[in-house]
């Protein structure tokens, strides 16, 4: 986070914690960004909501789901994984996980992540 | 020929202001829609399937799909966007600065697979009158092809016959997906004479099967990953190596061709393979009045899905490498999977008449239309 380092970030109020339950996913405003937060697990995740192959609103599809991967430790057998932490475009099926930003098509694409906090039951975006 | 590739100072025309006709675009038949429009004893058939479940392109007793074949996964992208009226069709299309759709069915992409020629022919006539009724509107810049049913040639020049005079039929749709003879057959004779009387040009379009003709033979890839590619770009290379061998473009010099939803990098490659051939075995193909290659220019390539190379540039050497800056048209093929943005196109460092072209002249002079929407040839 040099980012941050450099000047104070701003926390933007984005709803009540009430308004993104365990398992919610949710894309809210500030200013001129859509931001999709995620709550996975009890923390909470943002993205923006744009996905860098064709522009598509990656973060509006359907809740994070499952993947499958394939690696030679495991002797190349596939294996579901990631369950409830990948969110894919629905544009074209780029899939990212949520929780590093990482794009798993392409290892070069890691998205941008908003630091999300809660305090006094409001949930904030820091920018 | 012009430059393609984008001169320095040049301002780029932005996507708003350039005319957008988009060559591919589908609407969604379903066998409860097509029942007033079906003869009996059809429409019995498509009553008793009208409730049953269905899958991307995949209905049984209307459109057979992959979905039987494979473990199905939860997925973030099933396939499941469809747009199942005009309306829907002009709100969409606007969101995506496409001024004029030109429309192709859903479910229908792959009517070669139907086994009873009666039946087929029966759904092809079917659907025509449908989108004729429910869909085309020059107004709502939304447009239709004739779809031309392969098991039944006759039938299908007579229904291009019947639609020759409607202003909003501009072209006719040759299915390719599982077709048990290549389009060069002859017996599609009496199709291309209808479409050249009636100065419709001829579009082909395949979608993936599972079909023991070739190139759908492809049960052998474990991956729809395989499959697609197969079923789009192969069978659009076998269908136009066959109708330029069987002399269609010879026979029918005024008939336009178009390709759609094969992307474009294979252009190239068919040109010169085929100039190639044509060295050795002329001979074989004595109707040809000159290279193979000559042909396939004449011919109109729609970009979806576009190649995305890193270096967009690539893309104007491409289209360069076919004299592509007359004959390529834009396509989304919204609202599928793997449909196009125009901005993905609209990046691509062309000059700003090139850009104009493929988004729009060329296809307003393929279709024979104006810009809005109208036929010039009734």
């Amino acid at each position: 986070m040099a980012r941050s380092d450099k000047r104070e970030r701003e926390a933007h109020v984005v709803g009540e914690a009430t308004d993104f339950p365990e398992g919610s996913h949710r894309v809210v405003r500030v200013g001129r960004r859509q931001i999709g937060l995620f709550n996975i697990g009890g923390e909470l995740y943002g993205l923006p909501n744009v996905c860098p192959h064709q522009t598509g609103p990656l973060c509006e599809g359907k809740p994070p789901l499952g993947t499958l991967v394939s690696r030679a430790e495991n002797d190349w057998r596939f294996e579901w994984v990631h369950e409830g932490e990948v969110v894919v475009c629905p544009w074209h099926g780029l899939e990212y996980h949520v929780p590093t930003g990482q794009c798993l098509a392409y290892p070069n694409i890691n998205l941008r992540r908003y630091e999300v906090v809660v305090e006094d039951d409001k949930v904030k975006v820091l920018i | 020929m012009t430059d393609t590739a984008a001169r320095p100072r040049e301002r780029k025309e932005r996507l708003e202001d350039i005319l957008v006709v988009d060559a591919d675009v589908h609407v969604h038949e379903s066998p409860g829609e097509l029942i007033p429009y079906c003869e009996m004893p059809w429409r019995v058939a498509l009553e008793n399937i009208k409730d049953v479940q269905e899958f991307y392109l995949d209905i049984p007793g209307f459109s057979p799909g992959t979905t039987a074949y494979e473990a199905k996964f939860p997925s973030g992208q099933e396939g499941t966007r469809m747009v199942h009226n005009a309306e829907q069709m002009r709100r969409e299309l606007d969101e995506i600065h496409v001024d004029i759709g030109i429309l192709f069915p859903d479910h229908f992409l792959k009517i070669p697979v139907i086994s009873q020629v009666e039946y087929a022919a029966a759904l092809a006539r079917a659907y025509n009158a449908w989108l004729l009724d429910k869909w085309c509107d020059p107004e709502k810049g939304l447009l239709g092809c004739v779809l031309a049913c392969p098991q039944d040639p006759e039938d299908a020049a007579r229904e291009i016959r019947k639609y020759t005079r409607e202003p909003g039929m501009v072209g006719v749709f040759l299915p390719c997906a599982g077709l048990e003879r290549l389009w060069g057959h002859k017996q599609y004779d009496p199709i291309y004479e209808a479409a050249q009387d009636a100065g419709l040009p001829v579009l082909l379009h395949s979608v993936t099967v599972i079909h023991p003709v070739f190139p759908f033979n492809t049960h052998g890839f474990e991956t729809e990953f395989g499959r697609h590619i197969c079923s789009h770009t192969f069978s659009m290379m076998a269908n136009l190596v066959h109708m330029i061998t069987t002399g269609v473009p010879v026979r029918y010099p005024n008939l336009r061709v178009a390709v759609t939803e094969a992307g474009i990098s294979w252009v190239p490659f068919l040109m010169h393979k085929m100039d190639k051939e044509y060295v050795e075995r002329r001979r074989e193909v004595p109707f040809l009045e000159d290279k193979p290659s000559r042909y396939l220019k004449k011919m109109y390539f729609a970009t979806q899905p576009v190649e995305e190379p890193e270096n967009l540039g690539d893309l104007v050497k491409m289209l360069e490498l076919y004299d592509g800056e007359d004959n390529t048209i834009f396509a989304s093929d919204w609202p599928h999977h793997d449909f196009d943005h125009p901005s993905k196109v609209h990046q691509v460092p062309f000059t700003n008449e090139v850009r104009r072209k493929i988004f729009g002249e060329n296809a307003l002079r393929l279709f024979n239309i104006d810009p809005n929407g109208n036929r010039l040839n009734l």
